[in-house]
């Protein structure tokens, strides 16, 4: 059954703002530690990806669209993963002259 | 015969083509893509570089211009939802708000983007792309960027320039959406286009929530 259509409490979407505005808040926080660029920026990503996945499951409705929905998320995502991880894979081998 | 073709003319299939609006944003996905990885190649070849220009960059507009799109977003999810309850009026009411916050993004950005030309950032940028080092094209007294700096902000102005389109797209399209709830073709029973209109306007969110960190946070 489709339970797209079901309404909801406007509730829900202002905890998820909520959250995302405390994210947002505290990423620039992090940004200030000392803990040097690699880890710095990882905490950056990390803090980033939990805003996407918020806004991509609640916002966009991803919590109440069928299995489907998800398997293309997860196909793009591990695409975009290969393709990260084979560029490095590369480049950070290369003999430069 | 010409039954057959009514019927499939009739047919609509709201999961089908959402999940068609879907594939489409994922190519959207993969365009910013090829620029993060080019920003993620030249960030580690270049990272001082990358460090210094970076601070030219005004955090707190950047973090503002970030909970501007995050309201617009929360506007957006509550005028599809207020447009699924039948309160046509707020729907429409929320709709004019979201656009309000993309045109005051673009605002923000434009008055950013026009200190960085005031500076001579962007003039440098394509002057280094354009001549590279020791360039003809400097008047004297000018200085070049380092390559690093150049690469830093030639990507700046390409990436947040082709997300500022996303904006003026999404927020145009809002308007005609508006336009067509006015006339009642979209309405509490017939909300797929809002919905799409809404699920574009999310995925340049979070392209945002992406650009955000890796532009204002690395310095």
């Amino acid at each position: 059954m489709n339970t797209h259509e079901q309404t909801q409490s406007p509730r829900l979407p202002i905890i998820v703002f909520a959250a995302l505005i405390l994210l947002t808040i505290s990423t620039v926080l992090l940004s200030g530690l000392d803990v040097g660029n690699t880890t710095s920026l990882l905490i950056a990503m990390a803090v980033a990806s939990m805003k996407a996945g918020l806004v991509l499951y609640f916002f966009m409705h991803l919590n109440h669209e069928p299995l489907i929905f998800k398997l293309f998320l997860g196909v793009a995502f591990f695409t975009l993963l290969a393709i990260f991880v084979l560029t490095f894979s590369d480049y950070s081998f290369r003999v430069l002259a | 015969m010409t039954d057959q073709v009514l019927a499939v003319e009739h047919h609509h299939d709201e999961v089908g083509t959402r999940l068609g609006f879907w594939l489409f944003l994922y190519t959207e996905l993969f365009l910013f893509a090829a620029f993060f990885l080019v920003y993620a190649v030249y960030r580690s070849s270049h990272l001082e570089d990358f460090k210094l220009a970076a601070e030219n960059l005004n955090t707190t507009i950047g973090a503002v211009n970030t909970i501007i799109l995050l309201t617009s977003s929360l506007t957006m999810v509550l005028s599809l939802d207020a447009l699924k309850k039948g309160s046509v009026k707020l729907a429409k009411l929320l709709l004019l708000a979201t656009v309000a916050l993309g045109v005051a993004f673009l605002i923000i950005k434009g008055f950013e983007w026009s200190a960085k030309f005031d500076h001579h950032i962007f003039l440098q940028t394509v002057k280094g792309i354009a001549a590279g080092h020791g360039s003809p094209l400097l008047t004297p007294g000018e200085e070049m960027l380092p390559v690093g700096q150049v690469l830093f902000f030639g990507l700046y102005f390409v990436m947040t320039g082709t997300h500022a389109l996303h904006i003026i797209i999404g927020a145009t399209w809002m308007l005609i959406v508006y336009f067509w709830i006015s006339k009642g073709s979209i309405n509490p029973e017939n909300h797929g286009v809002l919905e799409r209109c809404g699920l574009y306007w999310h995925l340049v969110d979070v392209i945002w929530i992406f650009l955000f960190p890796l532009y204002y946070l690395v310095a």
